[in-house]
C-alpha cells in the first residue's frame, strides 16, 4: 500500500467525523482499504467507534465490504447504486455484488452459493427478490444471472442458432434456403451470359461476404449474423452437396477477406442423378435384411414388389 | 427382351476321363474345405435363376454346384450331384461355351472345372451390351454381339450368315442383306476390340512322343486378338419359310451346325470369336465419366432444363467410336447445335476416345495428352477457336471434381484423366444418392459431413450440419446399423473405459460399396423370379422348377393363357400366308376374350417394368463393381 499521511487529529470524536474520515481516506485509495489504514489515521480512535462508524457506513450502503488476503477491505461505493440497494438488507447487497462482478458472462447460482457463503433457501429469496425488482435477470437456462441491462455473451446462449436454449432449426432452414437461391440465381446469370468460359466460371462464384451482405440485406434474421455464422450456413449446403467451395488468395484488405484468403462458393449439380437401385423396391425396402426366400418375408410373396407392378 | 436358347454347338474340348481315381477322394475333400467366394446367398440364388433361365435345369444344377463347392473333377462332380456322366459332360460343355467355367490340369493329370460366379451374373448385363452395339454399329452390330453373347462363341463365317437371315427377315419384301455389309460391321467390331478371337489350341510344332495332356491349354498372341480372317464371305441373307420349321416349333438352330444344309466346310474353321466384356465395360465407364462432366459443367442449374439437356445427351452417347471419318460428319452435321452447349463433356469424351486403345482399362490415369493433339481429334465440324479449347482444359483441371489433371506443359498443355478418381467420385455419388432416397437429405447431409470431414465425434456432428441433437443421434445410429456408417474407438486411457473414450464416426467407401453391391441382387432375384413366373412357359417347355405357392394359381391362369395367345396368333399368321380374308381372321383374333386380353396386357408391361427395372439396377451395380475392381487392383 502507499504510504499514508499520518495526520495528527484533535482528540475530541465525533461519530459523523469519524465517518466523514473515513469516507475521505476511502476516496483517497479507491481501491479499498483496511481496518489498520483506518487506525493509523486515527489513531486516538478507539476500535469500538471505529467499528460502530464502519458499520454504519456500510448499513447506509456508502462502503462496500471486501475480503483480500490480508483481511478486510472497505471500499467507497458508486454513488449511483447507493440509491438502488436502498431498502435491501446486506444480504441481498452482498448476492448482488457478486452477480455484478460476474459482469456479462453471467454465474451461476451455485456459485452465488459458493460465493456468498450463504444457503439456498436464502440465496433463491434473494434472487427473487432482485428479479422481481429488475435489477438482475436469467439468462438462457435460468440458472444463469446477470445484471438486468446487460447483454448476455454469446457463448451462453448457444450463439445466433438458439433462443432460450432452443436450437432455431426453422430459422437455419430458412436461410438454407435463401442462401441456396442467391447462388444458384447468380449460377444461372452467369451461364446465361454467354461470355467466354473463363468469365462465365468466375462470375457464377459469390463470396461469403457477398453472401452475407445479401442475408443483412433481407432482413430475416432479428439477430444480427455474422460472416462466420453465413460461413456455416454455406457448409451446411456444402454437406447437402448443392454448394461446392473453393479458397482464394486475396489481397490483404480486399472486402471479406480473412488472414489473405476468401472463400468462394458456387451452386452446382450433382453428377449423377438418383441412382438406378432406388427406382426398385428392394433399393429402399425397409426390411431388406429380413427378406429370404423361404422365409416369412421372401421376394417371391413381396407385397411392395407387386404394389409396385401395379402403379 | 432378348430370349436365349438353348444351343448345343460343336464342343470345342474333349472331356478328360479323370485319371487317378485313387486321387478323387481327396482332391473333393480339399476342394469342399476350400474357401469359398465371397458370393452372398442372393447372388447364388440369382446364378441359379439365371442359369436356370438360360439353359435349364440340368445346366443349372451342375452350374450351382460347382459355384458352392469350388472346382472339382468330373466324377465328383457326378457322384455329388446324382447326375450320369454323359449329363454333366453335356452340362460343362454348354457351360465352357459360354465361358462360365473354365478347367484346369492339375498334377497327375487331374481336371478340375471351376464356375466363374461373377462371370455367371454378367449374363444381367446382356441386354445393355447388345443395346450398346445398336446405338454404335446400328441393328447389324445389335444381332451380331447377340449372336456371340447367345452362342458364346462362333465363327465368323456363321455370325455373318445368321446375322444376314435375320435382316433379311425383317426387310421388306424381295430385299435381301448382304453377306459383304454385315462382314463390314464385323471387321469395325473387330478392330475397336469390342468382339475378339477365342484363345486356340497352340499349333503342335514338335511333335511331342508323349500322349497328349488331359485337357488343352488355350493360348491366343495379343497381336492376333483382333485379327479378322481374311474372307470372301459372298452371298445373300435368306428369308426363313414356314416349312423350315420343325413340327415342334424348335428353331433350326437348334440342331448342331455341322449337320446344316450345306456340307461345305466353313472357311474359317477353327477361328472362333467372343464378344469382348471389357471393352463394353470401358465404354459404360467413359459414359458415366462424360455424363457426369455434363451433368457438373455442362447444365444449367435449374431443373427442367437439366432434364431436357440429359435427355439430349443420352441421344448424344450414341456417337459411334469408331475412327471412320464419315461416321463422324453424319453425327455431327445432326447434333451440331446441341454441341456448342456441352462442350466441356464433349472434350472430356474426345479425351477419352483417344485413350481407347492406348491405355488399358485398369489404369489410374490415361495416357497423357496435349492440348494440340486434343484439338486436332476434335470432331469433325466442331468448331470452337485453341485458345477456347485450352481455357475449358484449364477449367476442367482446376474444378475441384479433378477428373481432369494437367500433366505438363509440353504441346500446348499436357493433360490426363484421372480414371481411379473419376470412378470413386461415381461411386460415392452412388452412395450419397442411395442414403438420401432411403432416409431422407439430412441424413444424407450428415453422411457427406462425416465423409468429409473423415471423422467426428457425435458433438460436432451436430454444430457442423446444424440438425439438433436427438435428430443427428437417430440418423446416425441408423445409418450405423445398415453400415453406411462405422465407428471407431479411440480409448484415452489405457483401461478403454466407456466415459474416457473418443466414439468417432467414420465413412469408409470401400466397405459401403461392397455391402451396397451385395444388396443390388436381391432386385435382380426379385424380377427374375418374377418373370419368370410371367413367361417361362412362353418360351421354354420346361416348368419351372420352384413355383411359389401363392403365384400357383396365377402361373396356371398365365400359362393358359399365354399358350392360347401363341396359338391363336400362329393360326393367323399361317391363315395369312395362306391368303384368308378380312373376317375369318377377325374371328380367330376373337377367340381371346377382352379380358384375357387385359390380362395379357398387365403381363406385357409388367415384363417390360421389371426389365427396365433391371437395367436401372444394374447401371448401380457397374458402378459400384468398377471402383471396387479398380480399388483393389491399387493395392
Amino acid at each position: 500500500m502507499a504510504e499514508v499521511k499520518v495526520k495528527v487529529q484533535p482528540p475530541d470524536a465525533d461519530p459523523v467525523e469519524i465517518e466523514n474520515r473515513i469516507i475521505e481516506l476511502c476516496h483517497q485509495f479507491p481501491h479499498g482499504i483496511t481496518d489498520q489504514v483506518i487506525q493509523n489515521e486515527m489513531p486516538h480512535i478507539e476500535a469500538q467507534q471505529r467499528a460502530v462508524a464502519i458499520n454504519r457506513l456500510l448499513s447506509m450502503g456508502q462502503l462496500d465490504l471486501l475480503r483480500s488476503n490480508t483481511g478486510l477491505l472497505y471500499r467507497i461505493k458508486e454513488s449511483q447504486n447507493a440509491g438502488k440497494m436502498k431498502g435491501s438488507d446486506n444480504q441481498e447487497k452482498l448476492v448482488y455484488q457478486i452477480i455484478e462482478d460476474a459482469g456479462n458472462k453471467g454465474i451461476w447460482s451455485r456459485d452465488i452459493r459458493y460465493k456468498s457463503n450463504l444457503p439456498l433457501t436464502e440465496i433463491n429469496k434473494i434472487l427473487k427478490n432482485l428479479e422481481s425488482k429488475k435489477l438482475i435477470k436469467a439468462a438462457s437456462k435460468k440458472k444463469v444471472y446477470m445484471l438486468y441491462n446487460l447483454q448476455p455473451d454469446r457463448s451462453v446462449t448457444g450463439g445466433a442458432w438458439y433462443s432460450d436454449q432452443d436450437f432455431e432449426s426453422e430459422f437455419v432452414e430458412v436461410l438454407n434456403q435463401q442462401c441456396f437461391k442467391f447462388l444458384q440465381t447468380k449460377a444461372e446469370t452467369a451461364r446465361e451470359s454467354k461470355q467466354n468460359p473463363m468469365i462465365q466460371r468466375n462470375s457464377s462464384f459469390a463470396s461469403s461476404h457477398e453472401v452475407w451482405k445479401y442475408i443483412c440485406e433481407l432482413g430475416i434474421s432479428k439477430v444480427e449474423l455474422s460472416m462466420e455464422d453465413i460461413e456455416t450456413i454455406l457448409n451446411t449446403l456444402i454437406y447437402d452437396g448443392k454448394v461446392e467451395m473453393t479458397i482464394i488468395a486475396a489481397k490483404e484488405g480486399t472486402v471479406g477477406s480473412v488472414d489473405g484468403h476468401m472463400k468462394l462458393y458456387r451452386a452446382v449439380n450433382p453428377i449423377i442423378p438418383p441412382t438406378g437401385l432406388v427406382r426398385a423396391p428392394c433399393g429402399l425396402c425397409p426390411v431388406f435384411d429380413d427378406c429370404h426366400e423361404g422365409g416369412e418375408i421372401s421376394p417371391s410373396n413381396c407385397i411392395y414388389m407387386t404394389e409396385w407392378l401395379e402403379f | 427382351r432378348h430370349r436365349i436358347r438353348t444351343i448345343l454347338s460343336n464342343p470345342l474340348f474333349c472331356f478328360s476321363e479323370d485319371g487317378g481315381g485313387e486321387d478323387l477322394a481327396k482332391s473333393g475333400k480339399g476342394n469342399r474345405e476350400r474357401l469359398l467366394s465371397t458370393m452372398t446367398q442372393a447372388e447364388i440364388k440369382l446364378c441359379s435363376l439365371l442359369l436356370q433361365e438360360h439353359f435349364g435345369e440340368i445346366v443349372e444344377k451342375i452350374g450351382v454346384h460347382l459355384i458352392r463347392t469350388g472346382s472339382q473333377p468330373l466324377r465328383v462332380i457326378a457322384h455329388d450331384t446324382g447326375t450320369s456322366l454323359d449329363q454333366v459332360k453335356k452340362a460343362l460343355c454348354v457351360l465352357i461355351q459360354h465361358n462360365l467355367v473354365i478347367y484346369q490340369v492339375h498334377k497327375r493329370g487331374v481336371v478340375e472345372y471351376e464356375a466363374q460366379c461373377s462371370r455367371v451374373l454378367r449374363m444381367l448385363r446382356y441386354p445393355r451390351y447388345i443395346y450398346t452395339a445398336k446405338t454404335l454399329y446400328s441393328d447389324t452390330g445389335e444381332l451380331i454381339v447377340e449372336e456371340l453373347l447367345l452362342n458364346g462363341k462362333m465363327a465368323m463365317s456363321a455370325v455373318v450368315k445368321k446375322v444376314a437371315d435375320r435382316l433379311t427377315e425383317t426387310m421388306e419384301d424381295g430385299k435381301t442383306m448382304d453377306y459383304a455389309e454385315v462382314s463390314n460391321t464385323f471387321v469395325r467390331l473387330a478392330d475397336t476390340h469390342f468382339v475378339q478371337r477365342c484363345p486356340l489350341v497352340p499349333a503342335t510344332e514338335n511333335s511331342d512322343p508323349g500322349p497328349p495332356p488331359p485337357a488343352p491349354t488355350l493360348v491366343i498372341n495379343e497381336k492376333d486378338m483382333y485379327l479378322v480372317p481374311k474372307l470372301s464371305l459372298i452371298g445373300k441373307g435368306k428369308r426363313r419359310r414356314s416349312s423350315d420349321e420343325d413340327a415342334t416349333g424348335e428353331p433350326k438352330a437348334k440342331r448342331p451346325k455341322h449337320t446344316t444344309d450345306n456340307k461345305e466346310p466353313i472357311p474359317d474353321d477353327g477361328i472362333y470369336w467372343q464378344a469382348n466384356l471389357d471393352r463394353f465395360h470401358q465404354h459404360f465407364r467413359d459414359q458415366g465419366i462424360v455424363s457426369a462432366v455434363a451433368n457438373r459443367m455442362d447444365q444449367v442449374i435449374s431443373k427442367w432444363v437439366g432434364q431436357w439437356l440429359s435427355g439430349i445427351f443420352t441421344y448424344l452417347q450414341m456417337w459411334p467410336l469408331a475412327y471412320s471419318q464419315s461416321q463422324h460428319s453424319r453425327v455431327n452435321s445432326e447434333f451440331q447445335f446441341t454441341f456448342q452447349t456441352q462442350t466441356s463433356s464433349e472434350i472430356v469424351r474426345t479425351m477419352l476416345r483417344m485413350s481407347e486403345i492406348t491405355t488399358s482399362s485398369s489404369a489410374p490415369f490415361t495416357q497423357p495428352l496435349s492440348s494440340n493433339e486434343i484439338f486436332r481429334s476434335l470432331p469433325v465440324g466442331y468448331n470452337i477457336s485453341k485458345q477456347v479449347l485450352d481455357q475449358y482444359l484449364t477449367l476442367l483441371a482446376d474444378d475441384p471434381l479433378e477428373f481432369v489433371g494437367k500433366s505438363g506443359d509440353s504441346g500446348g498443355g499436357m493433360y490426363v484423366i484421372n480414371l481411379h478418381k473419376a470412378l470413386g467420385s461415381l461411386a460415392t455419388a452412388t452412395l450419397e444418392s442411395v442414403v438420401q432416397e432411403r432416409f431422407g437429405s439430412r441424413c444424407a447431409r450428415i453422411f457427406r459431413l462425416v465423409l468429409q470431414k473423415k471423422h467426428l465425434e457425435q458433438k460436432q456432428v451436430e454444430d457442423f450440419a446444424m440438425i439438433p441433437a436427438k435428430e443427428a443421434k437417430d440418423m446416425l445410429y441408423k445409418m450405423l446399423s445398415e453400415n453406411f456408417i462405422s465407428l471407431q474407438e479411440i480409448p484415452k486411457t489405457p483401461d478403454h473405459a466407456p466415459s474416457r473414450t473418443f466414439y468417432l464416426y467414420t465413412v469408409n467407401i470401400l466397405s459401403a460399396a461392397r455391402m451396397l453391391l451385395h444388396r443390388c441382387y436381391k432386385p435382380f432375384c426379385l424380377s427374375c423370379l418374377n418373370r419368370t413366373v410371367c413367361i417361362s412357359c412362353l418360351l421354354s417347355p420346361q416348368s419351372v422348377a420352384n413355383l411359389i405357392e401363392r403365384r400357383q394359381f396365377e402361373t396356371k391362369e398365365n400359362k393358359r393363357l399365354l399358350e392360347k395367345s401363341q396359338r391363336v396368333e400362329a393360326i393367323i399368321a399361317s391363315m395369312q400366308a395362306t391368303g384368308a380374308e378380312e373376317a375369318q381372321l377377325q374371328e380367330i383374333e376373337e377367340m381371346i376374350t377382352a379380358p384375357e386380353r387385359q390380362q395379357l396386357e398387365t403381363l406385357k408391361r409388367n415384363v417390360n417394368k421389371l426389365d427396365a427395372c433391371e437395367i436401372q439396377v444394374d447401371e448401380t451395380i457397374f458402378l459400384l463393381e468398377s471402383y471396387i475392381e479398380s480399388t483393389m487392383k491399387r493395392q
